[in-house]
């Protein structure tokens, strides 16, 4: 591989383009490096805050009918799918709250605390009182923080609940939450038994709630569901704005930071343009010396190859480590969905990708100055001065 | 008849045209034996480098052919022709060329990489060229560091390292002064007798091409003439 080595010391001869060729692309590898950790970072904290807390898959009544009615047979037919964590059974209404004069139009929400904080872990969310509660006393309520100051109410206050064609109830305020999201004005959680009687129903819920042991298992375990005879859908179906959303960013950050690449990527093979001018003579001798025109092109593509390289491997390693170390750095405020720190997380795969992706692209753009090397002609190119 | 000559020109026309058509090599025939020592003389623009480009496949001409140990170079493809270059010619130029990122001893070793020889190996051989023409103790040496009469004894180095059956020299001493363009022309002399490979130097220097078996004379791209040095 005589190549490799007359490559190797053309680099290492001309120290100051070679350093400066190397912390262009570095600089861009960086950026790209340090902003896909953050992307990743930030993807991970969106999925956190939204799809953790959500229900993964989603079961509904079978088709033409209002409620689920042999709800337990089903829970017990998910819970023998494979990941399956966590299975609420719902039943959700709609009621008039009123408090004092004030009232508001609620979503009243019918569940099985222990069953219901195995998917949605609502326990994390309360701020006053117990979940708890709703299934100790009969006719009890808990309701948003939103909600609470619209009507005005406090633990161990009682609210009237009514709707047309219902059953109007009285409902003891027991415990209060904060999901941190506009549910929190809207839902309120009683015990199944109480939105059923509520409904005038027999025990029927309107929805099953399923969390799988990871949220990419959802598709799966909706799938499965299906084969039930239930509609289920999974989080991606019932959400798809989350996933269009972090694939736009994703894309946007990725075409821009390319591009930062690609064009630090053509600053070599102006460079090499040059080196080429500059070793005409050289080349014109190696040629003379039996180097064939192909050897000629893979010397200066190697050159090329070998800045960029080193180029990524120098800047996947700084924005790596910038990332880690900006990700473990405590800004005393909040930066981001309710954290004083950024999360950068730092993946092999993208390091990896990136690396290859700039190696690859400075193997291509070393391909022009390449060709134009290995087209010289011997005798013009050892000229006779 | 191959046996005898090394190369066999015949009838080699090289026109370069740009708008005007110039003849730079009309009609040439030239047979040259195994291990002569020939120059190539004449006035500037008479086509001397031209012929010695031809005869190095450097070139391509516009017709006739060239064979070189009986093979026809005129047809041959740029691999085949990267590779005699490589294994049966050595140039040696007016300025040395060497690579100047390399030292002596890489230069040196160059060719021999070139055709495939392991590193250790080509080390070897290179020292003992180098040791040849008088440069064991410069082998470290960067081209920037070495002298013009070093340098060119270097280019010699590395022509000669792959024990090629023709060396060819554009002007070797055209550079030096005369001191050491006497020394070159002796070493020169010394390589051809002792590996009888054949030399075809073009050269300015009439003391020079005095001293070599053949004279031949080139004027506006035809041989005008054609002697043999008695000495």
């Amino acid at each position: 591989m005589y190549e490799l080595f007359i490559a190797i010391r053309h680099l290492t001869s001309r120290r100051r383009q070679t350093f400066f060729s190397v912390l262009a692309v570095g600089l861009a590898v960086m950026l790209l490096m340090w902003s896909q950790a953050l992307m990743v970072g930030f993807t991970d904290v969106m999925y956190e805050k939204t799809v953790d807390r959500m229900a993964h898959v989603t079961v509904e009544p079978q088709e033409g009918e209002d409620y689920i009615h042999l709800y337990r047979n089903l829970i017990e037919n998910i819970n023998g799918i494979d990941g399956v964590v966590g299975i609420s059974p719902v039943l959700t209404g709609a009621a008039t709250f009123e408090y004092k004069g004030k009232n508001k139009n609620v979503a009243m929400q019918g569940i099985q605390v222990e069953a219901h904080d195995s998917v949605m872990f609502i326990n994390d969310n309360i701020i006053e009182g117990s979940f708890r509660d709703l299934e100790i006393s009969p006719n009890s309520v808990v309701v948003g923080d939103a909600l609470a100051e619209k009507l005005d109410v406090e633990i161990g206050d009682t609210i009237d609940a009514s709707f047309p064609e219902a059953n109007p109830v009285n409902l003891k305020v027991v415990g209060i939450y904060n999901s941190g999201t506009p549910m929190d004005e809207t839902l309120a959680f009683t015990s199944l038994s109480t939105v059923q009687d509520f409904l005038d129903v027999s025990n029927v819920v309107t929805t099953i709630l399923v969390r799988g042991n990871d949220r990419e298992r959802a598709q799966a375990i909706s799938e499965k569901i299906d084969t039930f005879g239930y509609p289920a859908s999974g989080w991606k179906e019932t959400n798809p704005e989350i996933i269009q959303t972090l694939k736009i960013e994703g894309t946007s950050n990725a075409i821009t930071l390319g591009l930062i690449i690609i064009i630090a990527s053509f600053g070599i093979v102006s460079t090499l343009f040059m080196v080429v001018m500059e070793k005409t003579k050289e080349i014109g001798m190696l040629m003379a010396m039996g180097v064939s025109r192909r050897s000629i092109m893979m010397i200066f593509v190697m050159e090329s190859g070998i800045l960029g390289l080193l180029g990524a491997i120098m800047g996947v390693t700084v924005g790596a480590l910038l990332a880690i170390k900006m990700g473990s750095y405590d800004y005393g405020f909040e930066v981001m969905a309710g954290i004083s720190s950024i999360n950068f997380v730092v993946r092999f795969q993208d390091a990896a990708i990136i690396v290859l992706f700039t190696f690859l692209l400075n193997l291509i753009a070393g391909i022009y100055p390449a060709s134009r090397a290995s087209k010289l002609k011997p005798v013009e190119a050892i000229g006779r001065d | 008849m191959s046996e005898k000559y090394i190369i066999q020109i015949k009838n080699l026309t090289k026109i370069f045209g740009d708008g005007v058509e110039i003849k730079a090599l009309d009609g040439v025939d030239l047979n040259i034996e195994r291990g002569e020592f020939l120059a190539i003389i004449g006035p500037s623009g008479s086509g001397k480098s031209t012929l010695l480009n031809q005869i190095g496949i450097l070139d391509t001409p516009t017709s006739g052919t060239i064979l070189l140990d009986g093979v026809d170079v005129t047809e041959m493809s740029d691999k085949k022709r990267s590779i005699t270059r490589n294994k049966q010619l050595g140039f040696i130029f007016q300025y040395h060329h060497l690579l100047p990122d390399f030292n002596a001893l890489e230069n040196v070793m160059m060719p021999l990489l070139i055709s495939g020889i392991k590193s250790s190996q080509a080390r070897k051989t290179a020292k003992e060229v180098l040791a040849e023409v008088g440069l064991a103790d410069r082998m470290d040496h960067r081209p920037n560091q070495l002298s013009g009469g070093q340098n060119q004894r270097v280019a010699i180095a590395r022509a000669l390292v792959n024990k090629p059956s023709v060396v060819i020299g554009d002007e070797p001493t055209g550079n030096l002064d005369s001191k050491a363009s006497d020394n070159i022309y002796e070493l020169l002399r010394k390589l051809n007798q002792e590996h009888n490979q054949t030399f075809i130097l073009v050269t300015h220097d009439v003391r020079m091409a005095e001293k070599t078996d053949r004279i031949i004379r080139l004027v506006d791209g035809r041989i005008a003439g054609n002697s043999k040095n008695s000495t």
